[in-house]
């Protein structure tokens, strides 16, 4: 059984201008141990994705009926999560005990007016039932183990008093003390140096290996996904076009969104004189173009097919799969 | 071809008070130390390095958006060269024009600036004060905002010839001229980012600084961004300063390549030289660590320890010793020298000839 599994996730929000659907029957798993990379633009649906998983969505937002979320807790059971009752003694266990989440901008992670052992304590309690001594003991072993220098004075600073990359150490250490099984990464080295990103990478990797956790990591970069996940699903408008080993899909993918993302990348190994952007904007949620939503942008879509048609997902090889029907034949003919 | 910017020496110091007890003291930040560079006519200058180091400043001091405290900045100009960094009031008023700036989208942030800098930074942002987290003020048209640079500088003041000039640079951002009575609202991203680009360009400047001006799109956008400036500065032979912490945009759109830490440059080489055959350790250090979109493609990003140094009190030596891999007895000493270890390769480290930190190129 998996750690986590989705099944036709789809979120609607209430809006002046009527509902809108940023997320669409979106449908993942993801075993113990394994770290699956979210990549797309801005509004494709990752964070809302990964929010619905905590149940953390604002109270506008409504999942479809027939969306499935389980997760197997520490205690072996399974947690049939979209229908814990918001004030469900299991959804507060979810949080952070059982899922944890870093967010990109770790100032805003921390409260200004506390210290960071203090709000380290706050959640070691609450899941862990330490107290006192034990709490801080362990909140000082959780900042030692994320690499923070002189780990019993930095757990009496406030969160103002470190550097950005410091600070995202101990956000990092903040989610990881209360031991959850899967860790949801928003987007965490974003907002960092590239220096300070390949210490919180290195970081993030070894820490996963010692402690068998998951992994979802949303990010928009590539390469940071090529160095981190086994898996990669790409997300286009609310839907996963393209799902996959890491090396497969950017080895050889095959839907054109994929194609495209990877050839508007600038290359650190080699100067071209013109990138290659996909053309065109992503569409608004409001908006949505019928049939394939990659549809207005794609250079290979053809007419009468893929702006009627929305395409199925077509499942290949080792664990792939993408929605687009040009994929489809091609794949049939080498399966 | 015939160089446009002169920087020598240049210095940005900002005086700043801590309180203990009863006293205070003031101390001087220097954040920027002694950097000469030089800038041609239509090219572009890249310049990295990773934050608090610096970049920001010297693209401002130049513009004379904050005053140097020291150095010079030659401006080449038909008329014979002025220095911007002591020039009056008067004189930089009639230049402004032909120096502008592109903010990063969404992100101008005036809390972070202070005292002095943010009182010589006012007049020139007087537009964005309504809404301190973009760059485009909320209430005027796209029409105004672009306008507005010819309005300020005195250009023009023939309503249809302005008018004119307005549409053509928003045509040559492929800004649809129909939108051009909306509102900055109405815009995505990257649309939002080709009228500050349209704003910079509309009174034709020699120079424009782009601070972090693709940092906050997405991939696709950006590369549309960089190459929409590449063909804005074949048409107008307009020179950039690039300021961007993503060693791969700064890559693909620069001519030269500059790299600062702790308010220094520690190497400026033409962009294939710096990116292939780069001579300081810290160079090395940085393009070790951008992860590559391709699996097979070991990753193993030169583990720099500790922290960057604050400014206020650099290291002695080389500024760089305290995080060096290669440092030895001489960097902790003696500060090495800003040198021409090439032909237009200057590098600022004692044993730069030492080090092969060469990477290949990828033909295909």
């Amino acid at each position: 059984m998996m750690l986590l599994s989705v099944e036709n996730l789809s979120i609607s929000f209430r809006t002046d201008e009527g509902p809108v659907t940023p997320v669409q029957g979106v449908s993942f798993d993801l075993a113990a141990g394994r770290t699956l990379g979210l990549v797309g633009e801005s509004g494709s649906g990752k964070s809302v994705t990964t929010k619905a998983l905590m149940r953390l969505l604002p109270g506008s937002a409504k999942l479809a009926p027939d969306t499935r979320i389980r997760y197997r807790d520490k205690a072996g059971q399974i947690v049939e999560v979209e229908k814990l009752k918001p004030d469900a003694r299991a959804l507060r266990a979810l949080r952070g005990g059982e899922i944890g989440i870093i967010f990109q901008e770790p100032m805003a992670s921390f409260s200004p007016v506390y210290t960071i052992g203090n709000q380290m304590m706050e959640a070691i309690r609450l899941h862990k039932g330490l107290r006192g001594r034990a709490a801080r003991e362990l909140a000082i072993e959780m900042l030692a183990k994320v690499g923070l220098s002189n780990p019993a004075a930095r757990v009496d600073q406030y969160a103002f008093e470190l550097s950005g990359g410091m600070r995202q150490r101990a956000v990092i250490a903040m989610a990881l003390s209360a031991s959850p099984r899967l860790l949801i990464a928003d987007e965490p080295t974003t907002a960092l140096d590239v220096t300070i990103q390949a210490q919180v990478l290195e970081l993030m990797r070894g820490l996963q290996s010692d402690l068998g956790m998951s992994m979802i990591f949303i990010t928009h970069d590539l390469g940071v996904i090529a160095q981190i996940a086994q898996e990669v699903a790409v997300m286009y408008l609310g839907t996963i076009v393209e799902r996959g080993p890491v090396r497969d899909v950017l080895k050889d993918p095959q839907h054109p969104y994929t194609r495209g993302l990877l050839k508007a990348i600038p290359s650190l190994d080699r100067l071209t004189r013109r990138l290659h952007p996909v053309p065109g904007d992503i569409p608004s949620p409001s908006a949505r173009p019928t049939g394939c939503p990659f549809h207005t942008r794609c250079t290979e879509a053809r007419p009468g097919l893929c702006d009627r048609m929305s395409p199925a997902q077509t499942s290949f090889g080792t664990g792939r799969m993408v929605r687009c029907h040009l994929a489809e034949p091609a794949l049939a003919r080498s399966a | 071809m015939e160089t446009l910017i002169e920087v020598r020496n240049l210095e940005v110091g900002f005086p700043v008070t801590r309180r203990k007890f009863l006293r205070t003291s003031t101390q001087i930040l220097r954040a920027v130390d002694g950097v000469s560079f030089d800038i041609r006519r239509g090219e572009t200058v890249g310049l990295v390095g990773e934050s608090g180091s610096g970049k920001t400043t010297v693209g401002r001091a130049i513009l004379r958006a904050i005053d140097p405290t020291g150095g010079e900045v030659i401006y080449h100009t038909a008329a014979g060269n002025v220095d911007l960094a002591h020039a009056d009031a008067e004189t930089l008023q009639k230049l402004r024009p032909n120096l502008q700036m592109v903010f990063p989208e969404g992100r101008v942030n005036l809390h972070s600036l202070s005292g002095e800098a943010l009182r010589s930074f006012r007049p020139r942002m007087s537009l964005v004060f309504q809404d301190p987290y973009s760059s485009l003020n909320p209430r005027m048209t796209v029409r105004d905002i672009i306008a507005e640079p010819l309005i300020a500088g005195g250009l023009m003041r023939d309503r249809k010839a302005m008018d004119a000039r307005m549409r053509d640079i928003a045509a040559r951002c492929k800004l649809n001229l129909e939108h051009l009575r909306r509102f900055p609202h109405a815009f995505s991203g990257g649309q939002r980012q080709r009228i500050c680009i349209a704003r910079a360009l509309v009174s034709r400047p020699d120079f424009v600084v782009c601070d972090e001006s693709v940092s906050a799109l997405d991939v696709s956008i950006q590369a549309e961004i960089v190459n929409l400036l590449k063909d804005l500065q074949e048409e107008m032979g307009v020179a950039f300063l690039f300021i961007a912490h993503d060693l791969s945009v700064v890559a693909q759109i620069s001519d030269r390549v500059a790299v600062m830490y702790v308010g220094q440059f520690v190497e400026y080489a033409p962009t294939r030289k710096l990116f292939f055959t780069p001579r300081h350790p810290y160079t090395h250090a940085l393009l070790s660590a951008v992860p590559v979109a391709d699996p097979d493609i070991p990753y193993n990003p030169v583990r720099l320890d500790g922290e960057i140094p604050n400014p206020m009190d650099a290291p002695e030596g080389c500024r760089f010793h305290t995080r060096c891999p290669h440092a030895r007895e001489a960097c902790r000493v003696e500060a090495p020298a800003w040198r021409e270890i090439a032909s237009e390769h200057f590098v600022a480290c004692h044993f730069a000839e030492e080090f092969d930190f060469s990477r290949p190129e990828n033909p295909s």
